[in-house]
């Protein structure tokens, strides 16, 4: 319940504080709930990788999310710094289905939200709440360490509910993945992200 | 109810946990006179966004308050132990108190400093902001919904929040409430027991 009204207030709140203070108002959510959620440290990836499938990260409480541990992550000397994740149902999905059976319809201004953050931000947003994910990611990834290194998050594709996808270029472009691959990936999940060691030395970064 | 929607639609923790971080964000910003305003306009806003009803009898009202298609029991899974009195069995909120407990630790004592606020300021009802939200929807929800032509009221008589704490409405309101209810205050307690809610609707 308390999802839909929140729903119910994203119109509310884009006509007082516009679409661009939606945002940041999201931006703050994902972050603040970063935040509380307090730091971890693993030895390595693979018991980083075993901990996420197991639902014990921070990154956990987004729902079911899997590490694609075929599609590692390497830098410039071919040295394994991340992984690629994802996640079958974004967990936006029930919410937006609660309001579709008890509202009716999304208010225009998840639209709205999305568009600006596409156009100002970056341009990945399906709807108005990716807006959080993509936040909430980079904070937990700081508050997290592998053999002592703090991580990053990039979010590079995203699937809406009515089946519209986005892709980062930008980000496909740090870890040099092809966006065929990541299209593919889309046809079975929902949000794809990685999860890196922060200050990795990437190959794009070194060109 | 569609078992199989609403397997589709079970809640995911991170929009309630989100959503529990939002509005305490609002009250360092606002206060808790700020944070009350702020929750019943969200609920007020839900309600108002919610397509109006009407019934031509109180039983078609009563069938769709237990199948959960009247607007005011979109949320909530509830009996009617009587025509007049609703029982809702588990609250709507519990899901994202157990998961924020979970993830991020004990709740703020915030969500029950505005609770103590709209107790003193409106209704004596609520254990926590989250019972604001509930009650000012059921109340806005209320407002919407005619049955033989005649609006629908709307009056809370118990809450118990997931950890067991009770609110019961004044001493000096229970009479009339439990009289509307078509309920003994032996029945009432009975409720409490193993139930979130226990609530009225009627006409005048």
């Amino acid at each position: 319940m308390l999802d839909v009204a929140l729903v119910a207030l994203i119109r509310d709140m884009s006509e007082k504080a516009g679409v661009d203070g939606t945002i940041q108002y999201w931006t703050r959510v994902g972050e603040n709930l970063a935040k509380r959620i307090g730091k971890e440290a693993y030895m390595g990836w693979p018991s980083f990788n075993v901990a996420f499938r197991e639902g014990r990260t921070g990154f956990s409480i987004e729902g079911d999310a899997m590490p694609l541990t075929d599609l590692a992550i390497t830098d410039v000397d071919g040295d394994v710094v991340g992984y690629i994740y994802a996640m079958k149902q974004c967990c936006f999905v029930p919410t937006i289905l609660r309001v579709r059976y008890s509202v009716g319809e999304l208010p225009r201004a998840d639209r709205a939200v999305a568009e600006e953050y596409n156009n100002t931000i970056h341009d990945i947003a399906v709807c108005n709440f990716c807006v959080i994910h993509e936040k909430f990611r980079e904070e937990v990834a700081k508050n997290i360490t592998i053999g002592g290194q703090q991580l990053d998050a990039l979010l590079l594709a995203t699937r809406g509910y009515t089946g519209e996808t986005k892709i980062s270029e930008k980000n496909l472009k740090k870890i040099g993945m092809n966006p065929d691959q990541v299209r593919a990936l889309l046809r079975n999940y929902e949000c794809v992200y990685s999860i890196l060691m922060k200050g990795a030395k990437l190959k794009e970064e070194e060109k | 109810m569609n078992p199989q929607r609403d397997r589709m639609l079970e809640s995911n923790p991170f929009v309630d946990v989100a959503t529990h971080l939002f509005l305490e964000d609002i009250a360092d910003k606002q206060g808790a006179a700020g944070l009350n305003n702020y929750l019943m306009s969200l609920a007020t806003n839900l309600a108002k966004s919610m397509p109006k009803e009407e019934y031509l009898s109180w039983d078609e009202f009563l069938d769709a308050l237990r199948v959960g298609n009247s607007i005011i029991t979109a949320f909530e899974e509830v009996f009617t132990p009587t025509p007049n009195c609703l029982v809702t069995k588990r609250s709507p909120f519990e899901r994202g108190w157990i998961e924020y407990s979970k993830r991020v630790g004990a709740f703020s004592k915030i969500h029950r400093e505005v609770a103590d606020y709209y107790n003193a300021t409106v209704k004596p009802t609520a254990i926590n902001s989250l019972h604001i939200i509930h009650q000012t929807f059921r109340a806005a929800a209320a407002e919407r919904i005619t049955v033989n032509g005649k609006p629908v009221m709307y009056a809370q008589i118990a809450t118990v929040w997931t950890d067991g704490e009770k609110k019961i409405a004044p001493e000096e309101w229970l009479p009339v409430l439990l009289q509307k209810a078509g309920i003994t205050h032996t029945q009432l307690n009975m409720l409490l027991r193993n139930n979130a809610d226990v609530w009225i609707l009627y006409q005048d």
